[in-house]
């Protein structure tokens, strides 16, 4: 299977993002890097990773440390090229700062291990991931934020792996269901285009809005947490879409009526703003909850780590299946194996 | 014998003069130019001669520029390249560079060839064309092929060449060497290792675990309550070779720390010409900064005389025309001719006093620095101190009554003047009962006007101009304008359009008035359309009678 080939197809700029800290996402992108060797695909490695502290030098544990490949093009920070394993052709010192001084192009000429960071500013992200297309990548792969899966801007990159594994429960059951949640998340519809789409987008306010008989409503309030009341008075039978600016959670939605609920649409920026378990979800779509977004990703592939860093472990083949069972149409990829 | 320090002007005057703003509005573009001109030195009386020169140079290189606009912007975009690493090439001295320092001189080296390509071009003089760097890019540059890469190449150091052969050989050896061991373990056993050469085993196939725990190959490296994970031991070649590989590593290691001590030993052997090139650099930058900054305000070159006047016609404060502009108005031109003695500039409020003092200010402190100058012809000879004495907002933040803050600045001025000075005086005494301050002003006149300094003062106290060694410049004003048309533009405009109006009629020009006329009492036709109520203008109309 040409997983990464297949996958360069259709997407240049692959994010992997993490479910939760040490789903074991650097496991995943050395998986991925020593899959595209095998494929002889040329990779850009970039990483949107928070700005760390200066501690990262000494534990290296922010930065991921990656094996690199003859040929892949990588952005790491000044301070860190010294310290690289990998032989580095530097190509450009970029404008982009980081804590760890501004971050560095390089080829790779000697393979080897490299800790690997990149611009913190998504423009500046965009303009690194472009640079290395032109530089010749087949692909580019970032290494998203450690445990903030909101990193992962469409803006940003084209798809994303999502990097899931044992951390998230001691339950496998419960591990696939969260992944699949999450997945379901990402296949949110899009707010058709449409006057709707075009009302929401052009105000592109941090407040809450509602659609009104094809009217906009802008209310005085920039986050829907504590607003459930608030936003019950003012939803009427009227009321189509409601746009919610911030984090979505079950508070925003607790105190509205549930006859209302059926009648409106959630519009929310993208499926990273939604804070609310697979359980609570799945209860909620009963009640007939409907959300849209206004941009989303595509879910590219699903990693998953049997193994938890706190020293358990589930059976590989039967974690795989289960996944596999429960997104069906999502390639499902054992990192350890 | 103390040694003197000679300082033109202290920084408010710099400040107020409009000096610091037409320095902060020219567009440098290099670290090395940034730098300079923070240290450029302005010239002093005796000095005309290299005045003239830096005037001649700015003067050409206008000239250059508007016949060389794309290569200019092409020599622009390659100055917004450069970084300051001046420090690193010092730092050659005694230590051994980096290769990320290195790569930034190699970069450095590569933009002074483009600038010193395009200068040649262009033609521009000697003294600002670096010199080329050529011989030590070919040693940065083994393969010679100028692209702004930088790595320690093989091609620096055959040995260095031959030690990395032989580690991606042993590498090579060393997986082929295990990959036979796990076809090996395949085929005997039917285990099939990951590309890690490790299996996991669950603990429930205690069988499976049995069958492992007697491979001699593999051993258990990883364990928890679920399952073991065994990795293949190295055999006794592969861990020969491993500690071999380490010791090459080690040798790569020595190897390229010897390349880069050789690199930056060169480097610093062309440290000086490296350094000088900065210098140039900035020069240029600067010198081209001057250049496109005169072309893009209609500065012209002031003449220098030797005689200590200011003269010039059509001057315009740069920096209130910017404001000036943005609101779309139209700067009215000022011309003034000053020379020893006691000048005063006399008229009606709102009519521009204080910006056509510090006009001078600025026409005299940018030619003394060496700089073009906002007017339409200038004469200036060159003074030995020049202050402008002015009320700011800083002397009452620091807590002094606008009085006090001007008697401890009047007291500087008369300390530190002397011959050749250019002192610059709004509204002295003006914050103090009138009969004190016209007392205090006529002394301050009487002091300065046999004295070789040039003092122009503006004030509202007539009777000063009627010291017959006291010129009087007197503001136009509104006295040309036809007030029924004034008046009735303004009864229908709200407050701010009020004051644009007023500014649109105002002839800010200067007269000289030689016999002692009136001074135009413009202040209550102000007030008034200004809003202020009619029965309190009347009552003052009366008060004057």
């Amino acid at each position: 299977m040409y997983l990464l080939e297949e996958l360069s197809r259709e997407y240049k700029r692959i994010s992997i993002v993490g479910m939760a800290k040490n789903a074991g996402k650097t496991t995943a992108l050395n998986y991925l890097i020593e899959e595209a060797m095998d494929e002889d695909l040329l990779l850009g490695i970039t990483s949107t990773g928070r700005d760390g502290e200066g501690t990262d030098v000494v534990t290296g544990t922010d930065k991921p440390r990656v094996f690199l490949d003859t040929g892949t093009i990588v952005s790491v920070p000044t301070q860190l090229y010294e310290l690289a394993d990998a032989g580095l052709e530097i190509i450009r010192m970029t404008q982009y700062g980081s804590s760890l001084g501004p971050i560095l192009l390089c080829r790779v000429v000697d393979s080897g291990y490299v800790q690997i960071a990149g611009p913190v500013i998504n423009a500046q992200h965009i303009e690194m991931c472009e640079e290395m297309l032109r530089l010749g990548a087949d692909l580019v792969l970032i290494d998203g934020a450690i445990d903030r899966k909101s990193i992962a801007a469409p803006e940003t990159s084209d798809a994303i792996i999502l990097s899931t594994g044992a951390v998230l429960s001691r339950k496998m059951s419960k591990v696939v269901e969260e992944t699949a949640h999450t997945v379901g998340l990402y296949r949110l519809p899009c707010l058709e285009d449409g006057r709707e789409r075009n009302l929401l987008t052009e105000t592109n306010g941090e407040q809450i809005m509602l659609i009104k008989e094809d009217e906009l409503v802008v209310l005085d309030r920039s986050t829907g947490l504590g607003a459930g009341k608030y936003l019950d008075a003012e939803i009427d039978e009227t009321v189509t879409h409601v746009f919610v600016p911030g984090a979505f959670t079950h508070s925003v939605i607790a105190d509205i009526n549930p006859k209302k609920l059926k009648h409106i649409t959630f519009v929310l920026k993208d499926p990273t703003k939604i804070f609310i378990g697979a359980t609570m979800w799945n209860q909620l779509r009963k009640k007939g909850l409907t959300v849209k977004v206004l941009e989303n990703i595509p879910v590219a592939a699903v990693t998953v780590n049997p193994t938890s860093p706190s020293g358990y472990m589930f059976d590989h083949e039967e974690l795989v299946n289960a996944m596999q069972k429960a997104i069906p149409d999502i390639p499902v990829i054992d990192v350890r194996m | 014998m103390s040694t003197r320090i000679l300082r033109l002007a202290n920084p408010k005057t710099r400040r107020e003069t409009g000096l610091d703003y037409v320095i902060g509005a020219m567009n440098l573009q290099t670290p090395f130019g940034t730098k300079q001109i923070k240290e450029q030195k302005p010239f002093f009386p005796g000095q005309e001669e290299a005045l003239e020169e830096e005037l001649d140079r700015i003067e050409r290189m206008v000239e250059t520029a508007a016949a060389n606009k794309s290569d200019i912007g092409v020599l622009q975009e390659t100055f917004m390249m450069m970084k300051d690493n001046t420090f690193t090439i010092e730092r050659t001295e005694h230590s051994v560079l980096s290769v990320v320092e290195i790569f930034e001189l190699k970069n450095l080296m590569l933009l002074m060839e483009k600038v010193r390509t395009l200068s040649t071009k262009i033609d521009l003089p000697a003294e600002y064309v670096p010199d080329t760097v050529n011989e030590l890019l070919d040693i940065l540059d083994p393969s010679g092929d100028r692209l702004n890469t930088f790595y320690i190449y093989d091609s620096f150091s055959e040995k260095l060449a031959e030690l990395r052969r032989e580690k991606r050989n042993m590498e090579r050896e060393i997986r082929s060497r295990q990959k036979a061991l796990r076809n090996e373990i395949k085929e005997k056993h039917g285990l099939s290792l990951t590309p890690k050469f490790d299996i996991t085993v669950s603990k429930s196939d205690s069988a499976g675990i049995k069958m492992i725990e007697e491979i001699a190959d593999l051993s258990k490296s990883d364990e928890d309550y679920m399952s073991v994970t065994y990795t293949l031991v190295p055999d006794d070649e592969v861990r020969q070779l491993m500690l071999k590989l380490d010791d090459l590593t080690a040798d790569i290691e020595e190897e390229e720390l010897v390349v880069r001590e050789r690199l930056s030993k060169e480097i610093h052997k062309h440290s000086a010409l490296l350094l000088e090139n900065c210098d140039r650099i900035g020069r240029l930058d600067i010198i081209l900064a001057k250049a496109l900054y005169a072309a893009a305000h209609s500065c012209v070159k002031p003449e220098i005389v030797k005689e200590h006047i200011v003269e010039f016609e059509d001057g315009r404060h740069l920096q209130v025309e910017e404001i000036i502009k943005k609101k779309g108005g139209e700067y009215c031109p000022v011309s003034i001719s000053l020379a020893d003695g006691v000048t005063c500039i006399t008229g009606a409020n709102m009519g521009g006093k204080t910006v056509s003092l510090k006009l001078v200010g600025m026409v005299a402190i940018l030619a003394q620095y060496g700089y073009f100058v906002p007017c339409s012809r200038a004469k200036v000879g060159l003074s030995n101190f020049m202050q402008i004495l002015i009320g700011d907002s800083q002397s009452i933040e620091r807590g002094l009554s606008s009085f006090g803050s001007e008697m401890e600045e009047l007291k500087e001025i008369i300390d530190n003047s002397k011959d050749r000075s250019l002192l610059l005086i709004d509204e002295i005494a003006s914050g103090t009962n009138p009969v004190e301050g016209l007392a205090l002003t006529k002394s301050i006149v009487d002091y300065l006007k046999h004295q070789t300094i040039i003092s122009l003062i503006t004030t509202h106290f007539e009777t000063v101009t009627e010291d017959k060694d006291v010129v009087n410049m007197q503001v136009t004003g509104l006295a040309n304008v036809d007030f029924e048309k004034l008046n009735r533009e303004i009864r229908y405009a709200n407050r701010r359009e009020r004051i644009n109006i007023i500014q649109k009629y105002m002839d800010y020009r200067l007269q000289r008035v030689d016999n002692a006329t009136q001074i135009p009492k413009d202040a209550l036709n102000i007030a008034k359309m200004l809003g202020i109520d009619n029965s309190i203008i009347e009552k003052a109309k009366q008060y004057i009678v």
